[in-house]
């Protein structure tokens, strides 16, 4: 992979709106590589499209930091996901977001499935993973009751991770905006160009800004950035995958992560508990996407998914299905073998890539340290902070206190004691919390609070939700939307008759 | 409310209802149209006012009503937390515990129509509360899927406040609400209901733009070639009513999976002494009329047991469904006591006889599963169905 330095004189540029480095995207790994580049005394500004981080692929996947066993030795994969468990763990700590800890069997129903779960067996211990073991039958009984006893071959390991990932990309920002860094929502780019002391112009539908450097993380429109500073060579290929989320009324089938052999990049399939509780069913047969906001699911991908599902675990209740949605990910032409590529641009050293493939979320703080050697590399000069702040501000969560910590925000705070989410116990606090943290979407209150994400899915909840949120931002009802412009729930009445 | 004001009048001390909201009545604050009432009280009242009604008799007699407060835990034991913002968190003890938490709406991943996710989707109750209690219209063109009682009603409603409302999309070759309904808020207004086909797919990034909509064969079916795209910004489920009942399984009760609520007895006792269910949580009814009796029903329960005034026992039996009988409440007889059971069939029939065991027979002309019947058993016909079957089971059936 090309981690070649360029380096070059730094030019001193002192105008204002002018940054050191300059991230284009918000997801996992733009907020990774932000909070990073936030230990440094540097100016540095990300741009984000969606109203608020993790909006894109990260809130579609799987959400489960997994150990090294589905990536080829040697490969970039392999050598950033490398610990990415320790890594998580201190992190959620710092930030005071949620990571659980579960076992992972991957299972084969015939001989193809077979060999490429001997080979992950393989992959795992070259990785230099330890606790990684074939397992018979009757464990698998033992440790699953609920999964098929159909297959032929099955291994074991133990310490994988889930996370919401969506919680995190937010957490990561906030993070590095209260260590100085600038982070702007809804702001698409619409143009990048180099002027000639090397400096790039990033235009953007909210105006313009300068930066030295220019961090493409834009996930699946990584490309079209490319594009637009007449980098050409970037390619990416995009993949539909189908996800479906079970009541936590199901979890109680399921302890441990299941896969099924699928390294294979058309077919990849897994059910496990998700951090909160559910029961998570993905991804099935990919297909491809009309576009890259196609993420609508078929009939087909749902018939399929589920059919896929019970092969695993065959009294999967289908009445207990509470959502499903598709999620894209995608494929790059600079690397081999589905890996990422981080590097420089062809057509500036200033400008570099991060092409991102799966396992995206699980390798992104490996991926942010990488970006930052490759900046240091092409001579940004970084100087640590020595006030950083790495820890976050805990914030209550109703849902997961005990009664007397409940009884006590209560007191300090009555709005924690009116419980506007029923189904997640979600209160009317940590609701306008997440409203004045940023999230000032319906789809932006459920992925950082998880308001309407219960059995009902916001049946009850989401009329108050618009309503604190027209509350604390100040706007009528009929301009809160559910995921940005265009996408408003209500119409307001007009008195004369007329439709408004 | 029926439940607390009963309660009070035999004579129980402490009576207090829990509700999450901000105002009692439950979903009858949002029913703004008329037609609740005529058996219990005579008169056609709209929702609010049938609520209000029970309300001023429940404060009449007492019970204390407590809003914005959530019941976050029911022990075994009658153990429970309440949450609220002016008392926060406290626990109670109590003798008897009646549910009656209602329902929530089926939702459209529940009913897995294709497509993407945009906004503009409602269930119909959602719809109901926005128009009616909030002030606002969900959108300018609508289209309604489902026919349960509350997109009938919302279809009506929508097109009374300037709305378009395209059509109601139906997925049987029948209705699944009421009859009258179906007159007065389809026909009355003009409204296509295209019955025998589905939903295949929602299209629209950020919000609904279009849908496109199958006709369904004999067997259930799409039909290659028989679709059509309607074009709306707007979409109302009203697929179905589940009965909310997170509480029941936290006790433990088993659930009938026919009617999505526990199980219980003809005085409304769950399989948990001191545990009562009424309601909507414990079947979806189709008049509040007949809601506000459970409720009495259930209080009278509460009250015999405190008091060790019950009726006198007979050999428990449960009752087995027949052909074409989907759901009956209560599943199981203990008491002597005049009862009502509550039936739904599953598909519709012409005239058939209703036969419970061979000691009751009704004749009804039509049987459709989106009216319920009820069946009024006197005490004595109780003891004979006892005596009459000793396998314990008493069967129920439509032919």
């Amino acid at each position: 992979m090309d981690f070649n330095a360029h380096g070059k004189e730094k030019p001193v540029k002192s105008t204002p709106d002018v940054y050191d480095v300059l991230v284009i995207g918000g997801g996992m790994v733009g907020s990774m590589i932000l909070r990073e580049l936030s230990r440094f005394k540097l100016r540095v500004i990300m741009v984000e499209k969606e109203p608020q981080p993790g909006f894109g692929a990260t809130k579609a996947t799987m959400a489960y930091i997994h150990r090294n066993h589905m990536n080829p030795p040697g490969s970039l994969r392999a050598r950033l996901c490398m610990n990415s468990q320790s890594t998580f763990l201190s992190l959620s700590k710092e930030l005071g977001v949620g990571y659980r800890e579960a076992d992972e069997i991957n299972i084969a129903f015939d001989s193809n499935e077979e060999a490429q779960v001997r080979l992950r067996l393989d992959w795992a211990f070259k990785n230099g993973e330890k606790n990684f073991r074939t397992i018979s039958r009757e464990e698998v009984a033992r440790l699953e009751p609920h999964v098929s006893r159909d297959f032929i071959y099955a291994i074991h390991s133990v310490g994988h991770g889930m996370i919401h990932p969506a919680e995190w990309a937010f957490a990561l920002v906030e993070n590095a905006i209260s260590n100085g860094a600038r982070a702007l929502m809804e702001t698409e780019v619409t143009g990048l160009r180099q002027e000639e002391d090397g400096f790039w112009t990033v235009d953007t539908d909210k105006g313009s800004l300068q930066a030295r450097f220019v961090i493409n993380a834009a996930g699946l429109y990584a490309d079209h950035i490319a594009h637009l500073a007449g980098d050409v060579n970037v390619r990416q290929f995009p993949a539909r995958g189908t996800f479906a989320i079970f009541d936590t009324s199901v979890s109680s089938m399921l302890r441990n992560l299941v896969y099924v052999a699928g390294i294979d990049t058309t077919f990849s399939q897994a059910i496990g508990p998700t951090l909160h509780g559910n029961v998570i069913l993905g991804l099935g047969h990919f297909r491809e996407p009309k576009d890259l906001s196609d993420t609508r699911v078929t009939r087909e991908e749902l018939d399929d998914i589920l059919k896929i599902g019970k092969k695993i675990v065959p009294n999967l209740p289908e009445r207990d299905l509470i959502t499903s949605f598709a999620g894209i990910k995608v494929t790059n032409n600079l690397a081999e073998h589905n890996d990422f590529f981080l590097g420089l641009s062809s057509v500036s050293p200033t400008l570099i890539h991060a092409l991102i493939c799966p396992p995206g979320i699980t390798a992104s703080p490996g991926i942010a340290r990488a970006i930052l050697d490759l900046l240091s590399n092409s001579g940004l000069d970084l100087k640590e902070k020595p006030d950083f702040k790495s820890g976050s501000e805990c914030r209550f969560k109703f849902h997961d206190s005990n009664d007397e910590d409940r009884g006590e925000a209560i007191k300090k705070d009555p709005a924690y004691g009116h419980i506007i989410c029923r189904c997640e116990q979600i209160s009317e606090a940590e609701i306008r919390d997440a409203v004045r943290r940023g999230a000032k979407t319906l789809d932006g209150v459920k992925q950082l609070t998880r308001a309407g994400m219960g059995r009902c899915q916001g049946g009850f909840c989401s009329l108050w939700v618009l309503k604190i949120i027209s509350d604390e931002l100040d706007i009528p009802l009929e301009k809160v939307t559910r995921k940005g412009k265009g996408s408003e729930e209500v119409v307001p009445w007009d008195f004369k008759g007329k439709q408004v | 409310m029926a439940a607390g004001a009963r309660a009070r009048q035999l004579g129980l001390k402490d009576v207090v209802v829990f509700d999450r909201d901000e105002r009692p009545g439950g979903i009858l604050s949002q029913c703004i149209h008329s037609g609740f009432g005529l058996m219990r009280y005579g008169e056609e009242l709209t929702g609010p006012e049938y609520a209000l009604r029970e309300i001023k008799e429940a404060k009449r007699q007492g019970v204390e009503i407590e809003l914005n407060s959530l019941v976050t835990e029911v022990k075994e034991d009658r153990h429970i937390t309440v949450v609220s913002p002016l008392n926060g968190l406290r626990r109670y003890n109590c003798k008897s515990v009646i549910f009656a938490m209602g329902c929530r709406e089926r939702t459209r991943p529940a009913v897995r129509i294709p497509g993407t996710r945009p906004a503009g989707i409602y269930t119909a109750g959602k719809a109901q509360r926005l128009v009616n209690i909030e002030g606002y219209k969900p959108g300018k063109r609508i289209v309604i899927v489902g026919s349960g009682d509350i997109g009938m009603i919302m279809a009506r409603r929508l097109t009374l406040e300037g709305c378009d409302v395209e059509a109601v999309i139906e997925i049987n070759p029948f209705t699944s609400g009421l009859i009258r309904n179906e007159v007065q808020c389809l026909r009355d207004f003009n409204i296509p209901l295209l019955l025998n086909h589905e939903v295949t797919e929602i299209r629209g990034a950020n919000r609904v733009e279009e849908i496109t909509v199958t006709a369904r064969d004999d067997t259930g079916n799409p039909i290659r070639g028989m679709e059509r795209i309607f074009p709306c910004d707007t979409l109302l489920l009203s697929v179905g009513l589940i009965p909310e009942n997170e509480l029941s399984r936290q006790v433990g009760f088993v659930l009938d999976s026919s009617t999505s609520g526990p199980m219980v007895n003809n005085i409304l006792e769950t399989a948990r002494e001191g545990f009562f269910a009424c309601g909507n949580v414990l079947h979806v009814n189709d008049l509040v009329d007949e809601v506000s009796k459970e409720g009495e029903i259930a209080a009278e329960g509460a009250f015999g047991r405190l008091s060790h005034t019950l009726p006198p026992s007979v050999n428990i039996f449960k009752f087995m469904k027949g052909a074409n009988i989907g759901q009956v409440v209560p599943q199981q007889i203990l008491f002597k006591k005049e009862s009502r059971i509550a039936i739904r069939v599953c598909k519709p029939t012409g005239p058939v006889t209703l036969r419970i065991g061979e000691i009751v027979k009704k004749r009804l002309s039509l049987t459709r599963p989106g009216e319920m019947i009820n069946i009024d058993i006197s005490a004595d016909q109780i003891q004979a169905l006892a005596d009459d079957n000793p396998s314990k089971e008493v069967k129920i059936e439509c032919d």
